[in-house]
């Protein structure tokens, strides 16, 4: 037993793991979680989180829950890329090291991307995608909560690799050999293997389920041409995630057999090919970058049409635009890797088809700004990002242009222009449009709007923190300062470029701060909006009380324009105003089950086992995920009945049922 | 589970005249034999390619050539027996995005194949 423990603590928190910063996050999650705890306890509130939030398979709920995810994880992401500028702006004193440095920028980018902006989006697409068209839920309830459940327990298991073993420490593309068990010993990158794999399970799920909501549940009347544009971009992020993860699980599964089992796929010895794993990464890769660019393009289509007050101008060439770069963004993964020397035709082909995807993007920009034209425009905050996302975003994919011009990348492959260009287009262009929608849509979630005051003072402190950021790393990147260093001589000239990033990086750390007190502030003192319908708006999920009642829609819509709840207003008979007691019907809803929180347990467990190669503690895990998913096949009671007279009573309640 | 969400769809039974092709093509068995069976062939095509492989079991060129006709018929097995190919509520329509499918999976197998050829004259 004694030998038991030093093993233990030897293998759970080596030496790496006990540095003044990872002893911070420690009491951290130990003061939090007790404060959670204590709260749950003294407020008897474990019983309502288990039937309120842990099993529920309502897609609002799931909604929030995806959001408080993304906001606690931009929160870690963005402490890193503190720490990260930190250390850039004091290259002499270096606060972190090189190690922890390596460790930092990696869980950086690795969160910022699957675990931040991945759920981010699926919050907005579980909380007004089956309200849009006109649905009660999703096409698979049930799956849907496994999704989420798997992406949180994927996401977890990342998260305690900080302070559990050791960080991955290969960046957030992990290519080999840098993650080869010879080269990189320790759990670090089992952990971002692993975690990946869940949350990518997760995901693909949404991705399935989303495609078959869109294609099936549609109100009736709602035509492909009718749709919404956020229910465009969001069926195109739907196909796109379902092609492009499976390259990405083989990659990373592949790496996890060479790691565990010793095969050879990627490795330096015995025949394996590194470069593959390279091919494979960026065939998810690039792809990815448009499944999280995609739904803001859906959001600002919809805030800028409500906001201008005019129908969304050429929706018929936004739509084939869309589609057309859900398409070429399957063809132009090679940019990432023109130094890798797969020789000029290859890079050409790739050169000139990157070069083609700004085309559909650049008629996207300008239907933006012809339906602004003539408008009468409201300065609400989700406009004001809107606004800053134009010009941010067409700065990003100009720069985006000169990387494809392949002898330039050459010069500024992996340099900080390139950490200067895809921050341009994720913060531009993916966050501003998240933060679009959430001051967009969180009324419809909660029942009253954001603060729009404090909401200003975010949006400048991100607009204008963003480009004090990123400015200098454009010219840091011309002057020769490659990615991923951790320190550099005073001699070259880069130091005072770096101090007014990292100045720019505590702007946009106020920024959220901000936003933080924004959503406190507005939660207690914010008035309730009882029109459902605060910011005059032109879809669906308007025509709702907010917020939405667990059966959305007391009778199905019959739509017959693109914004149908605008003409419904404009001829005066709104889903409220025509209600009458004869038209509800009982319905059929989702039945709540813990099944798909303990699948995502069931994953933690053997994934955790699979990190530590802890065989008894694996297998565990893996017989929880076959005993739920065994249960849930044979589990036939996943319904409850909702009685019309419910609902007739909820809707009275709501001012919302015609006598 | 979603279909009985949507109160305006009518119920299968009462098929209009002239709508009849839209009548649901279901497989139904009492026990699942095919899936079962489909369940140990998978496993035995998954474990047939592991042990070719593990043993060095032919000259690479021709293990390659077995590997990839194992996929091939691993890729059809799941397709058939669990995936509902044969199955469909009127039309076959899922046959159209299993042809896009095939079509992007296949172009993108072939781009990577041209992308690593290079390596040929490097290594
Ligand atoms: C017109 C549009 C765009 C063009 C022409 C373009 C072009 C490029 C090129 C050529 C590279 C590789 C440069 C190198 O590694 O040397 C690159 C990297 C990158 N781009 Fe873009 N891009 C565009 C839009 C976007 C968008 C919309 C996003 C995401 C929302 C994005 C995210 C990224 C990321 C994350 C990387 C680098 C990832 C890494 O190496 O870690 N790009 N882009
Ligand atoms: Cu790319």
């Amino acid at each position: 037993m004694p030998s038991f423990v030093p093993y233990l603590i030897h293998t759970l928190f080596p030496p790496d793991t006990r540095q003044p910063t990872e002893l911070g996050a420690d009491f951290m999650i130990l003061v939090s979680g007790a404060g959670i705890f204590f709260y749950l306890q003294h407020f008897k509130k474990w019983k309502w989180l288990w039937t309120e939030w842990l099993t529920t398979v309502d897609h609002k709920k799931i909604a929030v829950l995806y959001l408080v995810s993304a906001v606690a994880m931009l929160f870690r992401g963005g402490v890193d890329a503190l720490m990260l500028r930190t250390n850039l702006a004091l290259p002499n004193i270096q606060p972190i090291g090189a190690v922890e440095y390596n460790e930092v920028f990696t869980t950086h980018g690795t969160i910022m991307i699957f675990f931040m902006a991945m759920p981010f989006i699926f919050a907005l697409f579980n909380a007004v995608v089956p309200l849009m068209i006109g649905s009660r839920d999703v096409a698979f309830p049930r799956l849907n909560a496994v999704s989420f459940w798997l992406f949180a327990f994927g996401a977890l298991l990342l998260n305690i690799s900080f302070v559990i073993g050791g960080s991955p420490n290969a960046g957030w593309t992990g290519y080999p050999p840098l993650t080869e068990i010879a080269f990189n010993p320790g759990p670090g990158e089992s952990y971002y293997f692993m975690s990946l794999l869940i949350a990518g399970i997760g995901t693909t799920i949404t991705g399935i389920n989303f495609l078959v909501t869109i294609i099936r549940m549609r109100a009736p009347g709602m035509t492909l041409m009718r749709m919404p544009m956020f229910i465009w971009t969001t069926l195109c992020t739907a196909a796109l995630i379902i092609f492009a993860f499976p390259p990405l699980t083989v990659a990373l599964g592949l790496s996890l057999l060479d790691r565990t089992f010793g095969s050879s796929f990627f490795t330096l010895a015995h025949g394996g090919m590194p470069m593959m794993y390279v091919n494979l990464f960026w065939l998810f890769g690039h792809p990815e970058v448009y499944i999280v660019v995609l739904p803001a393009f859906g959001v600002f289509s919809e805030v800028v049409s409500t906001f201008s007050g005019k129908r969304l101008f050429g929706y018929t060439a936004m739509a084939l635009s869309t589609v057309a770069i859900m398409f070429l963004a399957y063809g132009t993964w090679v940019h990432h890797f023109f130094t890798m020397g797969a020789g000029p035709s290859v890079n050409a082909f790739f050169g000139l088809s990157t070069m083609l995807i700004a085309i559909p993007t650049g008629i996207k920009i300008f239907n933006w700004i012809f339906t602004m034209w003539g408008g009468r425009i409201r300065m609400t905050v989700a406009m004001l990002y809107q606004l800053a996302f134009i010009p941010t975003f067409v700065i990003g994919g100009a720069t985006g242009i000169m990387l494809a011009v392949i002898p330039a990348d050459y010069q500024f492959h992996n340099s900080y222009f390139l950490v200067a260009h895809f921050h341009n287009v994720l913060i531009g262009g993916t966050l501003f449009g998240l933060m679009s929608g959430l001051y967009y849509w969180w009324p419809k979630m909660f029942g009253y709007k954001l603060n729009e005051r404090q909401g200003t003072w975010a949006f400048w402190c991100f607009a204008i923190g963003f480009w004090v950021t990123f400015t200098p790393q454009y010219l840091l990147g011309l002057e020769g300062m490659t990615r991923r260093m951790y320190t550099y001589p005073l001699g070259f000239g880069w130091h005072e470029l770096n101090v007014i990033s990292t100045i720019g990086a505590f702007i946009m750390g106020a920024g959220f701060l901000i936003l933080v007190y924004n959503i406190y502030y507005s939660l207690r003192f914010q008035d309730k909006d009882l029109t459902g319908d605060p910011w005059d708006g032109r879809t669906l999920e308007w025509a709702l009380p907010s917020p939405v009642p667990e059966y959305n829609f007391a009778r199905i819509p019959v739509v017959n324009d693109l914004d149908a709840f605008w003409v419904m207003k404009q001829q005066g008979v709104t889903l409220a105003s025509s209600l009458r007691a004869e038209d509800v019907r009982e319905l059929e809803l989702p039945r709540n089950s813990g099944m798909p929180f303990i699948l995502g347990l069931g994953f933690f467990i053997g994934g955790f086992g699979m990190v530590f190669e802890w065989w008894p503690i694996a297998i565990f895990g893996g017989l929880i995920v076959v005993g739920s998913l065994v249960f849930s096949a044979f589990d036939y009671n996943d319904r409850k009945h909702m009685p019309a007279e419910v609902i007739r009573q909820t809707e009275a309640g709501l001012g919302r049922l015609q006598a | 589970m979603s279909d009985s969400l949507q109160q305006h769809e009518s119920s299968e039974e009462s098929m209009e005249p002239g709508l009849e092709f839209l009548a649901p093509k279901f497989e139904s068995e009492a026990f699942p034999w095919t899936q079962i069976m489909g369940y140990v062939f998978s496993l035995v095509l998954t474990f047939a390619a592991l042990l070719l492989v593990i043993n060095h079991a032919m000259a690479p060129t021709l293990l390659l050539a077995v590997i990839i006709v194992l996929a091939l018929g691993q890729a059809g097995l799941q397709l058939g027996v669990f995936m509902h190919l044969r199955e469909s509520r009127g039309p076959a329509w899922q046959l159209l995005p299993l042809a896009l499918a095939f079509f992007i999976a296949f172009g993108l197998i072939g781009v990577s194949y041209w992308i690593m050829l290079f390596k040929t004259g490097v290594s």
